[in-house]
Formats: C-alpha cells, structure tokens, sequence
C-alpha cells in the first residue's frame, strides 16, 4: 500500500515540477518588452480598414495554419529577422507551424493592396500555380480590414544601422583621400551605370543573378548564399562601401577580391550600375494608379462598395 | 430489444443507463461516428491541396475550416472518446470489479457529444480562438474539462473499489494521465488570459505536446500494455523495464514543447531543455517496446490470425518509427533543414494515425464483443479494414515525408515557397488517394460494428464471456 502512496507523490511531484520549469519559470524570466517594431493593433489609424478587425479575421480563416509569421537567419527574401520584443502584442500568437504558403512576417506593402485584395478572391488569377484557397466569400468589409491588416504586418521592422567601409576607403583617411581623387567616373551618371552593366553581367551574374537577386545559377551550389541587392539595406549603402565590397570580397563567403581582376575603374562604373538595381516591393500602396495603367488585369478598386459578382448583396 | 420492451425502460434508463458496460460501449460507437466526420474532413482538406478550386464560396468548407474541425474531431472526438471507452472496459476489468457509476460514464458520454456538436458547429463557421491544437470555444473548453474530471473521478473511485491488491502497469499510465491531462488542458488553453506573443506561443506548445504526451501516448502505451499480453495470452516480460518506462515518458516527456518554435526568438534555456528531454525520450520508447516485443517472443505467428492483434503490432511499429523520428527531428540541426515542411505533418499522423488510431481500433475490435456478447459480424471486413487502413497510412507517410524532404531542399537552394510547392503536387495527390483510403477502411469498419450489434443474432451460443477477470 505504501508503495503506491509513493508513486501517486511521485506522479504529482513529477508534474509538478516539468510545470515549474517550462512554464512557470519562462512567465517570469522572460518578459521582452516591446520592441518598436511589432504594431500594437489599437493604435494603427484607420485608413483603409480596422487592422485589428483584419487580425480576428485571419485568426477566423485560420490562415496560420498555412502561413507562418517568424523570419529565420536561414530564410530568403523573407525581409528582416525578427526579434522577442516583436512579439508583444501578438496575442493569440500567429508564428504558425508549416510553410505551405510563403511566411508573412514582412508581407505589408510588398503588393499594392488591390493585387492582395484579388488575390484573396481568386488566387490563382494573380499567382499563377498557387494552390490557397479562395476566399471570395468574404464580405467587402472583411476583405479590406483583412487587406489592411496584411498590410501593416512588418511595416515597422526598418533597418536603422548601417555598415560603413573601413577606413582607408573614406576621406577622413590620407588612403581615403587618394582613392577619392583617383576616381575619374560619375557614379551617379547613367553612362557609368550603362558602363557597369557589362561587367556585371560578365563577373557577377553568375551567383547573383541578372537582377541582383541573388538567385543567379551558381548560387545553388554556395553554401553561403549570395545576398539579394534589391533590398532596401542596400539602397542606403555609400558608394565607398560597395567599392570595398567588390575590392576585397566578403570574408567567409566564396565573393572574390575583385581588386585582382578589375581595374579601379571597372569597379567605379560597377558601382554605377550596382545603384540602379531595382528595389525590392517598390511598388506599394502609394502607386497603385500606375500599376493599374500597366497590369493587362483589370485589379478590383479598394472601395467600401460591394465587388464581387458572385458575391451578391451584403 | 422490442418496442414493448423499449416502452418499459424509464427515460432515465434509456439516456442513463446504468447497465454494466453501456458507458464504454455508448463511448466507443460516439468515438466511430465521429471519427467518420473527422477523417472524412481531413480527406476532403487534402483533396483541396490537390484541387484548390473544387469548392469555392462555401466557408464552412473551405480549408482552414475543415483542417480545424478534422484536427479536433479526430483528438477529442475519435481518439479521447475511444480512449475513455478503452478505459472504462479496461479499468474495471484490470480491478476485477465494476465501474464506480455506469450513470456518471453516460452522463459523461452526452457531455462529450454536446461537446463534439458544438465543435463541428463553430470550428467550421471558423469561430475559433486562434491557437493551434486549442481551438475550442470558452463554453466548449469548459465542457471538455467537466468531462475530464468526471471521468477521472469515476476511474479513481473504480480504483479505489478494485477487488485485487497489486496495480498492473496500464493502470500506472491510466492514473497518471488521469491526473495530468485535466491540469494540462486548463494550463493550456489560455481561454481567459491574454498572454503576450512569445509567451503565449510557449504555453501552447507546451500544450500542443503534451495532449499527445500526457494523454495520447501514455494512454496509449497502456493500452498496449493491457492489449498485448491478452492477445498473446502471455505474461508481460517484465515489470521493472514497465516502470522505468513509465517513469522515463513521465519525466521526459512534459518538457519537449518548445521544440516545436526552436528557431523563434524564444529563451535559449527552454529550447535548450526541449531538445535535451526530446532526445531523452528514445529511452522510455526503447523501453516500452523491447517490452512489447520480448512478451511478442514465438508468439510472432499470431499476428497472420488475429487481426486486433495485428493492429496492435502495426501501432507499436509506427510507434518505433515516429519516436525515433521526434528526437531526431527536435534536434537543432536537423531542424533547421525541415522545420514548417510537409514532413512535419507527415509526423504527426505517424503518430495520431499510425500508432494511437491503430492500438484504438485494435482496442475497439478486442473490446466490443466482450461489451456486448456479440462475434464480430465479419472477419472479411476486418481484414479490409487493416489493409485500406495500413496501406493507406504507409502512402500518406511516405508521400508527407517525401514532400517534405523535397520542400527542405528547396528552401535550402533559395527557391521561394510559393514556387516550390508546385514540386509538391505529385505528393498532395497520392495524400488524397491516401485520404480515401482510410476513409473507406473507416467506413466499413463503422459498417461492420453497425452490423454486429444491429442485427439479430444468427446463431445462439456464440457467445464470448461478458468480462475476463485474468490478467
């Protein structure tokens, strides 16, 4: 008999201590206080739809079982990483547990609200290959507060520190003032972008794609990944910091010392043409009247009036 | 039972009853109708996969809707309710005397369903909460605690009457789970608090781990410890390796949640303690089945004869496999490579589908004859059943595992996720024809039961002893 009485204590000290050490213990050591860049709901002004609304109604779609909403260091073109304090006010948490769509942590402003709003109603219109369902049987309200929503996700989580170049590249240096007066080319000139094309296309293209992307063929086969340039982080680099970049490589990475094999003017007129990269989601909610003039779809207007045909009276 | 005998029977009688074994009984068939409904949603989401245009503008059908219904119907409708079932035959028959009140079990039993009812009508109008694995409603939440602890309280009362002085190990895991679930739902659901993100995310995954390892795998595992040895009629091989195992899966397994967010911004310590008590895990599992399989010794033949028991051998199969893949998946490298892919899934039926649905349908077709006095209605059936059941599983494992591999290499390359997944295609097609499968071995083994205990039977005598008493 007393060795039950035993096991039952056993049973409930057992329990009662895993409880204590993950769950009791991390609500009281880990309390990340905001960040900054995650969006607390309440606040977000209303000029579409109610972002908070359009949060419910994702949680009511279910769309985390598909879509997951935490960027990883091996993640590609999924936009900043994330961080605890990015979390605070995401409650009931949407991090999500399979990719069987692309993750959404970084999604506001990457599409013009239109292109998400027709492609909540017919996927496969917009994207084609996608295998989401549609969700047409929203109603116009739901739409653009669910819209509005997927728009502010990650709208926050700017870059705010940059890189600079060692040194010897800037002019506060006698080297730095060198190289500055060496240089005979215009970076800032179409000609020279014109100029940098071609060898970008010779010696970069291989692994970093014809777009800068990052996803040229070679890329496969590198365990460190090419970067994609079209990146908002670089748009903010000083020309000083791409000619490091191509001068002396990447340490760690197979990105070559090109100081070897182009001259320093061949460098500049890359630097150029590194500038005129096109920039990742430049299209956003400010531009929607140009993309409507260009796309051959007609995209659905973001109105409060009712839209779909199938849809009928609200 | 005759109308004139149907018109004498008090309503109490009938809704009730306190009729020895009606609990479990009345437990096991709400457990086969709902596992119809969840099964058949799952097999419709996976079509969807396939054919994503196939229903449009119905909400209640599409997706996310259908996935939130299949994911509860088959945990708190099929394999809870089956288990309660199990446990109101087993426990009674392991203490050699009756259940504690036949009345509170049934009582328990139109609990559950109100509960199911209400699941299948909120989760597919997508009136959710928003957590995976925690989907039900406040009220609903509230009702599947009164069911938890009105069961338990009528198993320990059960116990507390039991005839013999030496608990078997079944009922080790059957307490203890007993004990831990209820505190495991309530700490899990997070229905009444609002915890920040991060927080919220590792309640839940302390939850989401732990319905399946405080209550699907040590009910289960006991289960098998109560099944095997009948079937075999053989002594279990030893009692100390059974309780090393019960103490392992007690201690090591309650912490592993956080393996399931171990590359979001969550403390390093947890994930830490996850991966450890993850790959901890390999020892009770080692040792619950070299159990099973010394008390299997020359008995191996049995298994091409008696077709539960062949269920029952098929689970602890898939029970080696998916415990070896967990720890093996928690690990920190290896999930880097497949985190959020299809193999994932594939992962969680081996062990929901592949291990526990098969020791309940093992279980359901060991217990029903000795509940009702009946033979099964068909053999044939049963043998079908196994083989849609088995086959089916074994292409939606190979299929899930197949299309995540292929996911992670994708990924890994740098190809986007949106264009990958048309590499997937091939896989969601053969998981829907998997889908299919399992459905119709369900169907027919729901046809089977429905024969068994509805028709009128053809010969008298045939018999089987209402209750055995040896263990």
């Amino acid at each position: 008999m007393y060795g039950y009485r035993l096991g039952a204590i056993g049973i409930v000290t057992t329990f009662f201590i895993i409880i204590f050490s993950t769950v009791l213990m991390p609500m009281v050591l880990f309390n990340p206080k905001a960040s900054g860049r995650g969006n607390d709901y309440k606040v977000i002004p209303l000029s579409i739809g109610d972002a908070a609304r359009g949060r419910q109604i994702y949680v009511r779609e279910g769309c985390f079982y598909c879509h997951t909403q935490f960027t990883r260091i091996q993640d590609r073109g999924y936009g900043p990483l994330v961080k605890e304090g990015d979390y605070v006010y995401e409650t009931p948490h949407q991090l999500g547990t399979a990719r069987t769509g692309p993750d959404l942590t970084n999604e506001g402003g990457r599409f013009p609200s239109q292109w998400q709003k027709a492609h909540l109603i017919q996927p496969r219109a917009v994207k084609p290959g996608s295998i989401m369902p549609s969700f047409s049987y929203l109603s116009e309200h739901d739409m653009n507060d669910l819209v509005q929503y997927i728009q502010t996700l990650g709208n926050k989580r700017t870059v705010t520190a940059f890189v600079t170049p060692p040194d010897e590249y800037l002019p506060t240096t006698p080297r730095g003032r060198e190289l500055a007066a060496r240089k005979n080319v215009d970076t800032k000139a179409d000609a020279s972008a014109n100029a940098g094309r071609g060898i970008y296309t010779q010696n970069c293209a291989a692994c970093h794609g014809l777009e800068g992307r990052g996803n040229g063929p070679n890329a496969i086969t590198l365990e460190k990944k090419p970067p994609n340039l079209t990146r908002d982080y670089y748009k903010q680099y000083p020309d000083e910091q791409w000619f490091y970049r191509i001068s002396e490589g990447v340490t760690g990475t197979r990105m070559p010392r090109f100081q070897s094999i182009l001259s320093e003017e061949q460098r500049w007129y890359l630097v150029a043409y590194l500038k005129t990269l096109p920039k990742e989601h430049e299209e956003t909610i400010d531009k929607l009247d140009q993309l409507n003039e260009v796309e051959p779809t007609h995209l659905p207007v973001l109105t409060k009036q009712v839209y779909e045909p199938h849809h009928g009276k609200e | 039972m005759s109308i004139n005998n149907l018109a004498q029977t008090s309503l109490l009688e009938r809704f009730l009853s306190a009729r020895e074994g009606s609990a479990s009984r009345n437990f096991f068939l709400s457990a086969l109708w709902w596992s119809l409904w969840g099964m058949g949603a799952g097999m419709l989401a996976g079509t969807e996969f396939s054919m994503p245009d196939l229903i449009r503008g119905v909400p209640q059908l599409s997706m996310p809707h259908l996935r939130m219904w299949h994911v509860n119907a088959v945990a708190i409708g099929w394999l809870s309710m089956g288990y309660v079932g199990s446990m109101f035959h087993m426990v009674p028959t392991l203490c050699k005397t009756k259940l504690y009140s036949e009345r509170l079990g049934n009582f328990t039993m139109w609990a559950w369903n109100i509960l199911m009812i209400g699941a299948f009508c909120t989760l597919l109008n997508g009136n959710t909460e928003g957590r995976e694995y925690a989907e039900l409603g406040a009220i609903l939440d509230v009702i599947v605690v009164i069911g938890l602890v009105s069961v338990a309280f009528n198993l320990y009362m059960t116990i507390v009457q039991r005839k013999v002085k030496k608990l078997y190990v079944s009922l080790w895991y059957f307490l203890g789970s007993l004990f831990w679930f209820p505190l495991v739902y309530v700490i899990g659901q997070r229905t009444f608090v609002a915890l920040p993100g991060l927080n919220d995310a590792i309640i839940g995954w302390f939850y989401g781990h732990n319905i399946l390892g405080m209550w699907f795998t040590t009910v289960g595992v006991g289960m098998m410890y109560f099944l095997i040895p009948r079937f075999t009629k053989a002594p279990l091989y030893s009692h100390g390796l059974s309780m090393l195992g019960f103490w392992g899966i007690a201690l090591f397994y309650a912490p592993t949640g956080t393996h399931h967010i171990l590359q979001s911004p969550v403390p390093e310590w947890l994930k830490a303690i996850a991966v450890i008590s993850s790959i901890f895990l390999l020892v009770p599992v080692l040792t619950v089945l070299t159990n099973f399989f010394m008390t299997m010794r020359g008995k191996w033949g049995q298994v091409a004869t008696d077709l539960p028991l062949r269920f029952a051998v098929t689970s602890c199969m898939f029970y080696l496999v998916t415990c070896t893949q967990g720890p093996f998946q928690a690990t920190r490298w290896i999930n880097w490579y497949i985190h959020f892919t299809q193999w994932v899934v594939g992962h969680a039926h081996l062990a929901l589908l592949g291990t526990f649905s098969f020791i309940l349908t093992s279980s359901l077709y060991y217990c029903m004859p000795r509940l009702t006095g009946r033979e099964w209605h068909s053999q044939g059936l049963i043998r079908a059943h196994y083989w849609l059941k088995f086959l089916g599983f074994l292409l939606m494992m190979t299929s899930l595992t197949t299309a995540g591999l292929v996911q992670a290499a994708g990924w890994a390359l740098g190809y986007p996720v949106d264009q990958w997944g048309l590499a997937l295609q091939p896989y969601w097609f053969l998981r829907a024809i998997s889908g299919f499968m399992i459905v119709t071995g369900q169907c027919l083994f729901a046809y089977n039961t429905f024969k068994t205990l509805y028709t009128p039977r053809a010969t008298a005598g045939a018999t089987v002893a209402a209750r055995e008493v040896k263990v």
